[in-house]
């Protein structure tokens, strides 16, 4: 997404992973455009912190050989239960929707770093497109029972296939939705729309996942309200723990590595 | 009923006793291992410990260290293929001395003996990656001779088994350690370079490394991978590997390290019985982490049903020879 000139690392514990076959409770479409996945975890639900991911693989001799990084869509401690949500874009989770409650699969988490939210915030503002939206929802999960309050424009192709606005709102967050078919997600649109919004009383973080744009945009508002802002960024993986070196954010300064995105994201500070 | 149990002989012998649990020990060019069971370079790091009991293993395997620090290539630096994985990492490295520093030591805490993978761009490079390590209480190296060579045009050092030998007898000379060497596979003659490397000292050779390869994007025009190709590895091509096994395995009296899509203790079976003396496990640990520490954990169960009481009875035992010359 973006360089890795403009990726700050995140201070913070991360949560020893578990490694685990895991029952999946429910496969079924969550909207025109993607999926979700509920399996049973009870120590993944009670370790998760908001913006980690899993890796995830179905347990077959012919099917995928990497496993996908998922993010935590929302977790459940005294359930148990994790629920991820995905689009099925290619063999590996064309395999995974092939997967049938009451089967198993591969999981490893919770892995990386997830979203901080400061002590002294009490504004959140989520920007997020489409399967982005799934890595944000854990953090209205954390701030539902808190003062802060948490704002989301969530941004996709049309009505249909924007996911995530029910957790939102069940997380007393306050949800926008833009489009592209109705045309109210083109950035010049949503930037004015939360100039008018937030100018008088702005959130001191914005967080975004999904959208170069909207990471471009959260960078803006960010210098704008004198906020700090968060982005959580995606990429191929193979070990998600760091020892593969797959996954680096960026090329590099000729000597040293960019951050990887499994051990050191996949949430950053996007410099302002 | 009561009293014929009291009465019964302490210690008695099961009715049909069974055999006593299996000797997984192999023994590699003056490297004893518990088991034969290690992970390929580049597919472990210390951070499996959380998820897997690591000093199970019969070694551990570093991520290939050069002499200075260098950042790997570009990105996308994965991507998944046909039963397998393209991948063109680069091999980041934080350079010999820091890795003595501060990348060994959570190696060594693992509990396994650890096998450092070096590599180098130059002949020089490899001499200065061993000198730096001489001592440092690792338990063997191996010589990654699949790098691009500069002094060659950018050629693998393997494709030249003179200028191979020439490293590979240098890093022997530096190290008081066995050495093995990792082979690539687009050899014609794979049975000629491990003979270079026995010949240059090498404790055993290892094969092989990743096998040459290219995904297409159709819609950009362009490669999967930021730096073009890069190497396939599992499911894919375990059978090339094992031919290539069973081919150096008759070139050479060193031990071979088979490596190439194994991911079950039939696997490992195959490989023993094609010549192998020990394995390495890459990418299948990717999707199940725990994987090394369960094939170990089988590893009883599979002598017993091919009938063996030593797992090492199982290496070079195929029968009907393929009619293929090394």
């Amino acid at each position: 997404m973006s360089g890795p000139a403009a990726l700050g690392v995140l201070e913070g514990e991360r949560p020893v992973p578990a490694c685990e076959r895991a029952e999946v409770l429910v496969s079924r479409p969550l909207s025109d455009r993607y999926r979700l996945l509920r399996f049973r975890s009870p120590v993944i639900a009670e370790r998760a912190r908001a913006g980690q991911f899993v890796m995830l693989a179905p347990v077959t001799e012919s099917g995928p050989v990497l496993p996908r990084p998922m993010a935590i869509y929302t977790r459940d401690a005294a359930a148990g239960v994790v629920d991820i949500v995905y689009g099925v874009v290619g063999a590996g989770t064309t395999a995974l929707s092939a997967v049938a409650a009451g089967e198993t699969v591969v999981v490893t988490g919770p892995l990386g770093r997830g979203f901080a939210i400061h002590d002294d915030t009490e504004r959140v503002l989520l920007l997020g497109r489409g399967v982005g939206i799934c890595a944000m929802t854990t953090v209205a999960q954390d701030l539902a029972d808190t003062p802060v309050r948490v704002a989301a424009v969530l941004s996709g192709r049309h009505d249909a296939s924007i996911i995530g606005a029910d957790v939102l709102r069940a997380c007393r967050a306050d949800v926008r939705r833009v489009t592209d078919a109705d045309g109210t997600s083109g950035v010049p649109a949503v930037r004015e729309r939360l100039h008018r919004a937030f100018d008088v009383d702005p959130p001191q973080q914005i967080l975004t996942s999904g959208s170069e744009r909207l990471t471009r945009l959260a960078a803006q508002l960010a210098a704008r309200w004198r906020a700090t802002a968060q982005v959580s960024i995606e990429a191929h993986m193979a070990c998600g723990l760091g020892y593969c070196h797959g996954c680096a954010a960026g090329d590099g300064d000729g000597t040293r590595e960019a951050p990887l995105v499994c051990r050191d994201g996949p949430v950053f500070r996007l410099r302002t | 009923m009561t009293t014929r149990i009291v009465d019964a002989p302490r210690g008695r012998e099961p009715a049909t006793p069974s055999r006593p649990p299996a000797d997984l020990r192999v023994e590699l060019g003056g490297l004893a291992l518990a088991n034969p069971v290690m992970p390929a370079s580049g597919c472990f790091g210390p951070e499996l410990a959380d998820l897997m009991p690591v000093d199970v293993l019969g070694a551990v395997v570093t991520k290939t260290v050069f002499a200075t620090a260098r950042p790997g290539n570009r990105t996308h630096r994965i991507t998944e293929v046909s039963h397998g994985m393209l991948n063109s990492v680069g091999i980041p490295s934080q350079g010999a001395a820091e890795f003595r520093r501060s990348g060994l030591g959570g190696y060594a805490a693992l509990g396994a003996p650890v096998v450092v993978s070096i590599g180098g761009l130059s002949t020089a490079e490899y001499w200065r990656v061993a000198d730096e390590l001489a001592g440092a209480g690792h338990a063997a190296l191996e010589v990654n001779v699949s790098c691009p060579n500069l002094e060659r045009g950018g050629a693998t050092l393997d494709t030249d088994p003179r200028a191979m030998s020439e490293v590979v007898a240098g890093v022997v000379a530096r190290s008081s350690t066995p050495v093995l060497v990792k082979l690539s596979p687009q050899l014609q003659t794979i049975g000629d370079a491990a003979k270079a490397a026995a010949d240059a000292g090498a404790s055993a050779v290892t094969v092989c490394n990743s096998f040459p390869g290219l995904a297409v994007n159709p819609a950009r025009r362009e490669p999967e991978l930021g730096n073009g190709t890069g190497g396939v590895s599992g499911p894919a091509v375990k059978p090339l590997a094992l031919r290539l096994v069973w081919l150096a395995a008759q070139a050479v009296d060193i031990p071979v390290v088979g490596c190439g899509g194994i991911r079950s203790a039939a696997d490992v079976a195959e490989f023993l019985v094609a010549g192998a003396t020990a394995v390495q496990v890459g990418t299948a640990t990717f999707a199940q982490p725990a994987l090394m520490a369960r094939i170990v954990a089988e590893l009883p169960a599979l002598a017993a049903r091919l009938g063996v009481d030593r797992l090492a009875d199982l290496i070079a035992t195929l029968t009907t020879r393929p009619k293929e010359q090394p």
